[in-house]
């Protein structure tokens, strides 16, 4: 039994995807054994593009910290700034107007189609579908043209402001708009179309990394990952913020779990956008644009912000203490969440099934790479940054501590739900 | 003496035979380009790849054997210019001809993939290793299918030799006779040629660039080149076979031609198939298929 | 079950004009809401460096030489600005603005980076000073 282990061991055969691989447009390293196709085991390495930006807001002000914040994402830039502002107006105590918060909720909707669509075409190349990735992101120039024409800038929009938004929609914009959505929406409809019908395409989706609503619930998936396994799972719901009182959605849901319910469940969600654009446009509130009077220094305090980006649930916690910089920022963006599904579902799939199922997350690796988890063992503890100071260097002094000191890692075993712990014990 | 190098070095056969490669790929490119609403590249760009490629150091990665390394893109190209020889391109009857030289051209063209799956296995990388059995398990799915597509033709002439082939079917369009031999042969033409969706062996997103991932510099291009001959090889002997002859230069170029802007339709219409889902395809379809079609056109002789 | 679903955008693709933009043969019109290069007027600029402070990306100093005269230089850095408008918002004067027509701003040496705004003997002032010890500390 024991040579039989050996040999075995001897023939494991490591397929390392990343940092640097065509797959992936972020680096991010994954390991995978595989035996002739068939992958045995996962492993995942992340924070290759850790840029410290959790301790750059130290010392930046309130309003700096905004537009770095919303670097943090190239895709979903809008609703990093949104949950960010969404926090500081809380901690302030403040709200801003109506109109603004519909045209926050229309502008991150927006951006969710053109996230969504990025997506389709990504997940489609993966797929060997060059043709539809083609096509979808031809038919995302439409949403971005709109959303350059709407706030100036097709990507880091900066549509926010602490208190309020920049940018006001006219009446001609209102009309160009509904003709953008109205385009998209046939284009979106033969899109559903060619991925639930296209016999190739299918044989590449149906029934390939299927996660049960049990297992997306352990393993604490978010987002449309969550909802195409049939978890109701959607903050603009659970917690509507911004407009989604006046203006909700209906969380779009799957029960296959597999990677043809992903897409179903992302290009159906467009729809949703698009209905929900559409109300906006026809029902904005009127007012004031941003508040008279925004703060300079920010109460004392802290605040948990959670707002629904296109991959899931993004979480913002800030606490002030008072003056005109923040005290801590705290990030945690879906694709950590979803990570560990992905681990879970390769391990008995083809390697060719491996690049679809980590699209399937819609991962998003530089969002990700903002923590350092120290395990020892289960302890999750503070840490004062000498202490961490201390422990990275004796990590590269080659003192590597029994319980390891690593980049985020997840292991890919049945996982508890993700623990508050794990949250404190990350740091920048 | 002299017109037997004019033959092997300029035409058909050398230098033409590689522009007319890169010509076609480029119209490949382009067309799938146009088909993805695409702008495409212009005209100069496989050149372009070539000359930059062939100047270009070639790396080779320490550990392989230098010797197989080198020269198998050498044997590849050298695999597919052989077979120019007999095979009857621009319209013109093939440079030379034997009997049964159906058979060594089809091996010919495979010495390309052969030496494609060796030279992944022989390179040691994790991706090129893959890559190589992945080629390798392709060409044992196709290679069949594909061979005995090309011997209907073969057989309604009652003859190996392709200068007796295309004289025996004399112009008739086989396509119609045999629509599933052609159908096999061109797609089967696609499987070797590792097009989409046929390309998992270099399926980017999973294993960079299959077998030839440690491949730089020259040893690349001569690949390229290799492959660039066979599409038109390729295309020529389905066209010769099955769309009624290639009896003038006109003829040729509208049919091969033809059968590119298929095969670039077929290209951008599929995702990827997986190599399980490839080897089913070829042997599951395809060689049934063909072998239904081989029974009917026995039993109609014998009947 | 359809075979194909995409034969017709393909087929429909073969004849129609490609999507991609020949830029910059041909210039798509940027829209008017593009956020482009910065411009400084100091006429009615009160020097309350609100835009400066607020910068997120420190690409904007304002140089007093004498606010009772109204005498203000603004140094901008082109290549430091993150175009997020922050400091037009900011200024209740109405001194900055964005242009949506000088978005190709790209260069081959640093020098057209540093922009000075101001009354030309003003800026002339800042720059005499400056001779030599160009090299400012950034951020």
């Amino acid at each position: 039994m024991h040579t039989n282990e050996h040999t075995q061991k001897a023939e494991t055969f490591i397929v390392p995807i990343g940092p640097q691989h065509p797959a992936l447009r972020e680096p991010g390293h994954f390991e995978f054994t595989i035996e002739g196709e068939i992958v045995t085991a996962a492993s995942v390495r992340l924070g290759y593009a850790h840029r410290g930006i959790e301790k750059g807001t130290e010392s930046r002000n309130w309003v700096q910290n905004l537009y770095m914040l919303e670097r943090i994402c190239g895709i979903c830039s809008h609703i990093h700034a949104t949950a960010y502002c969404l926090g500081v107006e809380q901690l302030a105590g403040v709200e801003a107007p109506p109109r603004a918060q519909a045209i926050r909720e229309m502008v991150a909707e927006l951006e969710r189609t053109h996230s969504h669509l990025l997506w389709l075409g990504e997940a489609a190349h993966e797929a060997g579908f060059e043709t539809l990735f083609m096509y979808a992101w031809r038919d995302r120039e439409t949403v971005m043209d709109i959303l350059e024409a709407l706030t100036g800038n097709r990507v880091n929009y900066s549509a926010n402001l602490l208190g309020g938004v920049k940018y006001d929609v006219t009446g001609e914009q209102a009309s160009k708009i509904e003709q953008g959505l109205d385009y998209l929406e046939e284009r979106t409809r033969h899109y559903l179309d060619v991925v639930t019908s296209d016999p190739v395409f299918i044989q590449r989706t149906r029934g390939i990394g299927v996660m049960t609503a049990v297992q997306a619930d352990r393993l604490g998936v978010v987002g449309p990952t969550a909802r195409a396994s049939g978890v109701v799972r959607d903050v603009r719901v659970e917690a509507p913020y911004a407009a989604y009182t006046a203006f909700p959605i209906t969380p779009v849901l799957a029960q296959a779990g597999d990677l043809e319910a992903r897409f179903v469940v992302r290009l159906r969600e467009l729809f949703e956008s698009y209905g929900v654009i559409r109300r906006i446009l026809a029902n904005l509130p009127p007012g004031e644009l941003v508040l008279k009077r925004m703060p300079r220094r920010i109460k004392a305090g802290e605040a948990i912000s959670r707002v629904e980006a296109p991959r899931g649930e993004l979480f913002y916690f800030i606490r002030s203490n008072g003056s005109d910089t923040p005290d801590r920022v705290k990030v945690r963006t879906p694709t950590l969440c979803n990570m560990a599904s992905v681990l879970t579902l390769t391990v008995g799939r083809h390697l060719a099934d491996v690049p679809m199922i980590l699209v399937g997350i819609d991962p998003c690796f530089s969002c990700n790479d903002r923590g350092l988890v120290l395990k020892r063992g289960a302890d999750h503890e503070h840490w004062t940054w000498d202490r961490l100071r201390q422990i990275g260097l004796d990590y590269y002094a080659g003192e590597r501590g029994s319980g390891g000191v690593g980049g985020t890692s997840i292991s890919p075993a049945p996982l508890p739900p993700c623990p508050p712990a794990l949250l404190t014990g990350m740091h920048v | 003496m002299i017109s037997d190098l004019t033959t092997l070095l300029f035409f058909p056969g050398g230098l033409s035979m590689l522009l007319a490669g890169m010509a076609f790929t480029w119209l490949d490119r382009k067309l799938l380009a146009r088909l993805q609403n695409r702008l495409g590249p212009r005209w100069f760009q496989p050149l372009a790849d070539m000359v930059k490629l062939l100047a270009k150091e070639e790396v080779v990665p320490a550990g392989v054997n230098r010797l197989l390394f080198v020269g198998l893109p050498v044997v590849a190209l050298a695999g597919a210019l052989t077979a120019v020889l007999y095979i009857p391109l621009w319209g013109l009857p093939p440079a030379a001809s034997f009997p049964g030289d159906l058979v060594v051209t089809v091996y010919l063209l495979s010495l390309l993939t052969l030496c494609t799956g060796l030279a992944g296995a022989n390179s040691g990388g994790r991706f090129s290793l893959l890559g190589a059995t992945r080629t390798l398990t392709q060409l044992f799915a196709y290679e069949a299918p594909f061979l005995m597509a090309l011997m209907g033709p073969a057989l309604v002439a009652g003859s190996w030799q392709i200068a007796l082939i295309t004289a025996g079917i004399n112009g008739r369009w086989l396509l119609f006779t045999q629509p599933i031999g052609f159908l096999v042969a061109l797609i089967g033409l696609m499987g070797k040629l590792e097009m989409p969706p046929f390309d998992a062996p270099e399926a980017e997103t999973e294993i960079v660039a299959g077998a030839l991932t440690e491949y730089s510099g020259r040893g690349l291009a001569l690949f390229y080149l290799g492959r660039s001959v066979e599409m038109v090889l390729g295309l020529t002997l389905v066209a010769a076979f099955y769309l009624g002859g290639l009896s003038n230069p006109v003829a040729f170029l509208l049919k091969t031609l033809g059968l590119l802007l298929f095969i670039a339709i077929v290209q951008s219409l599929m995702a990827r198939l997986r190599i399980d889902q490839t080897v089913g395809l070829w042997w599951r379809y395809g060689a049934l298929l063909v072998l239904l079609q081989w029974l009917v056109l026995w039993g109609g002789r014998w009947l | 079950m359809k075979i194909v679903t995409m034969l017709k955008d393909v087929v429909r693709s073969l004849v129609k004009r490609p999507f991609t933009r020949p830029y910059p043969r041909e210039k798509q019109p940027a829209p008017e809401r593009l956020r482009g290069k910065l411009h400084y007027n100091p006429e009615k600029c009160t020097g309350c460096c609100l835009c400066s402070m607020e910068c997120p990306a420190n690409a904007l100093e304002l140089i007093t030489l004498d606010k009772k005269e109204k005498r203000f230089v603004m140094r901008y850095h082109l290549d430091r600005c993150t175009y997020c408008a922050q400091c037009v918002q900011n200024c209740r004067f109405g001194c900055l603005e964005m242009s949506p027509a000088e978005w190709e701003l790209a260069a081959a040496s640093k020098e057209p980076f540093t922009i000075y705004y101001g009354n030309e003997e003003d800026v002339a002032t800042v720059l005499a000073k400056h001779t030599g010890t160009d090299a400012e500390p950034p951020g």
